[in-house]
């Protein structure tokens, strides 16, 4: 059936790019459209939006009939959680319990996310590089940083 | 041409150029650029959004003349990795990789490596005097431009960037269209509407370029990376015994150099090309020209001195359109006009004529960046050798700690930081689908822009669509993108863009 072996790398393209341009062009319906002389906040987006609607479509449309497409690679939890999740980690902290605190739990985090993970190599790695960003970022460059929770 | 007035430019851009705080920060920048250019799995765009934040705190001056330097650095390293490891560090490396890497398995890594230095050394020379020659006669062109100019240009820029770039191009052109609504999100300049900001005041002034970059080429790179198996296994790193080439070497050399210039120069200008194409041509060129094309892919230096050169030579010249006319060409100048609008300057004609010691002074230290390069290079070979050692389990930590503190120091703000896990996870999956991220980011640093001339020309013409068609320059121009996209139809361009995207996967 035509719907199974569908090019899935176009179809969820097509179907991302209908959302997109769907809410940006529908959401624009909140503010003024203006005319074309004097073009009001909604204009452009809702052009925009509705050409990516547009090409959108055609990208579904298109993937039914697009066979023996190779499907899209397969989602890396590990590291896309254990990156993500770092970065998260350092936005969270960065201000509550400054640059150390928040660097070691990034470096430590992050780390989980590879493969051959290795507890050791991995905590003098982090040890290294939080002492590295510290020297770099707050003693060269002056980054206006809290270093301690308490500082 | 006006050759006194060029002396005279170039003499004021030297001044500027060769005092003592501009040349540190020259080296700086080139000598980190080339530090993390050499690393495997992270390019260009990621290196300059990483180090970014460190220019800050400088004047404009050397905060351009270092992120220049970040970048031809990056472009360097990248060539250094695929001639010893055989992993490109950047895509426009994709070709180096193929006689570089033959070369070092024969033992003539060194070699290698020293006719990429000269190559790019010369092309950068080249590249560095066009922009001085032909950087104020399109300046004055552009000081001719009307809105309507302004904005078919860009869309010729957005359409020649997908459709000479390669991959599917109604995908390209929808990343296009993504960029260009993410870019208008935040206050609107006519009416003072925070648009799509839901009441978050960090989003009315818009969303960061440096978090969307840092998002999908930092974050969504090394996921990608650490989901392939090729970086995280141990790396082979050919051994470098001397570098000096042979005289025939350098006699075999001379010609692809020259040649590959040629083509990197014009490739450069071109809106939207990209260096990866430069190096490619150059390749293809290489190999039609020899007596036996069949050395190629074995070991012919030709292979490396040709595209290394085309790839600087545009790497060089891609700074004119920017430079002259305020328009980025890709996603690393795009982050180059970011930079600039963070140091208060809006890229366009009138740097040059308001800002003459920049402008100059920048173009100046491309080319002693570019001496740098060489001189730095070459010596310190053995210190990217060890570098590349270090495994790749331990670096991506160190990388992604870097980024998130890049990102923060924006504005202090851990907002930015969210962002770029946004983007991050977006770029992630936008990939997987084919949809690429550099002319998102085109596409976001052109929005506002694209919006703004939009207006002013439909207000000029009053509300008259035709304004596009009936000025000459700007019909030009939007004929040029219809022929482009027509061309996407043609059999054999088609081929040659398959081609093309193969190689660079």
């Amino acid at each position: 059936m035509a719907f199974r072996d569908r090019d899935r790398k176009d179809y969820n393209a097509g179907i991302m790019y209908v959302g997109i341009g769907g809410f940006f062009a529908g959401f624009a319906t909140n503010y003024p459209m203006g005319s074309a002389v004097r073009m009001g906040p909604a204009y452009f987006p809702t052009i925009l939006g509705a050409m990516l609607v547009m090409l959108g479509m055609i990208l579904v449309f298109r993937s039914f009939f697009m066979h023996g497409g190779e499907p899209p690679t397969k989602t890396h939890w590990r590291p896309l959680l254990g990156i993500l999740g770092a970065v998260l980690l350092f936005a969270f902290f960065i201000d509550r319990a400054g640059l150390i605190i928040s660097s070691l739990l990034t470096m430590a985090f992050c780390s989980l996310g590879g493969w051959d993970f290795k507890w050791k190599e991995q905590v003098v790695n982090s040890v290294i590089m939080t002492a590295a960003c510290v020297g770099i970022f707050y003693y060269g460059l002056g980054l206006p940083f809290r270093l301690f929770p308490w500082s | 041409m006006d050759f006194s007035a060029l002396f005279a430019n170039l003499t004021l851009g030297f001044t500027v150029a060769l005092s003592f705080q501009n040349l540190i920060y020259c080296f700086i920048g080139v000598l980190l650029g080339t530090l993390i250019g050499v690393l495997p799995g992270i390019g260009p765009v990621a290196t300059i959004a990483m180090l970014l934040p460190i220019t800050f705190n400088l004047p404009p001056t050397p905060a351009l003349i270092m992120l220049a330097g970040i970048y031809y650095g990056a472009s360097y390293g990248g060539s250094t990795t695929a001639i010893l490891v055989n992993l490109p560090g950047e895509s426009s490396s994709v070709v180096t990789c193929i006689d570089g890497y033959q070369m070092g398995k024969q033992g003539r890594a060194g070699p290698a490596l020293a006719i990429a230095a000269m190559g790019s050394f010369f092309a950068g020379t080249v590249g560095t005097l066009l922009i001085a020659l032909f950087g104020p006669p399109l300046a004055e062109l552009a000081f001719a431009f009307g809105a309507a100019e302004y904005f078919s240009m860009m869309v010729l820029g957005l359409i020649s960037a997908v459709v000479l770039a390669s991959g599917s191009l109604i995908k390209a052109i929808g990343m296009i269209l993504v960029g260009l609504l993410g870019g208008i999100v935040g206050t609107d300049v006519n009416s003072g509407i925070a648009r799509y900001s839901f009441g978050v005041s960090e989003l009315s002034d818009g969303i960061g370029f440096v978090s969307v970059a840092m998002g999908m080429f930092g974050f969504g790179e090394i996921i990608a990376n650490l989901g392939q198996t090729s970086l995280t296994r141990h790396v082979e790193v050919s051994k470098v015994h001397s570098l000096m080439p042979s005289k025939d070497d350098v006699r075999m050399s001379i010609g692809p150099i020259v040649r590959g210039t040629a083509i990197g120069t014009v490739f450069g200008i071109l809106p939207g090309a990209h260096t990866v194409i430069a190096a490619f041509s150059s390749y293809t060129l290489e190999k039609k020209l020899a007596k036996d094309p069949t050395r190629f892919g074995k070991g012919a230096i030709e292979g490396v001195a040709g595209p290394e050169s085309a790839n600087n030579a545009a790497a060089q010249t891609c700074f004119i359109p920017l430079l002259t006319l305020g328009i980025p060409t890709g996603a690393v100048m795009a982050l180059m006009v970011g930079a600039m609008t963070i140091q208060g300057i809006a890229p366009g004609p009138q740097v040059m004529t308001q800002k003459p010691d920049l402008f100059w002074g920048m173009i100046a230290s491309m080319w002693l960046g570019n001496g740098m390069l060489v001189i730095l290079n070459l010596p310190l070979i053995g210190m990217w050798v060890q570098f590349l050692k270090i495994p790749y389990r331990l670096m991506f930590p160190g990388i992604c700690l870097f980024i998130c503190i890049g990102a923060f120091s924006i504005n202090n703000a851990s907002f930015d930081v969210y962002m770029a896990v946004i983007f991050g996870f977006f770029g992630y999956y936008a990939s997987k689908w084919g949809c690429e991220a550099a002319p998102l980011i085109l596409g976001f640093v052109l929005g506002p822009l694209m919006e703004e001339n939009l207006r002013r020309a439909m207000l000029i013409s009053r509300g008259d669509p035709s304004v596009f068609f009936t000025r000459p320059i700007s019909l030009g121009m939007l004929l040029v993108s219809f022929a482009l996209l027509a061309m996407i139809v043609l059999p054999q361009f088609r081929k040659k863009r398959e081609i093309l995207a193969e190689a660079e996967d």
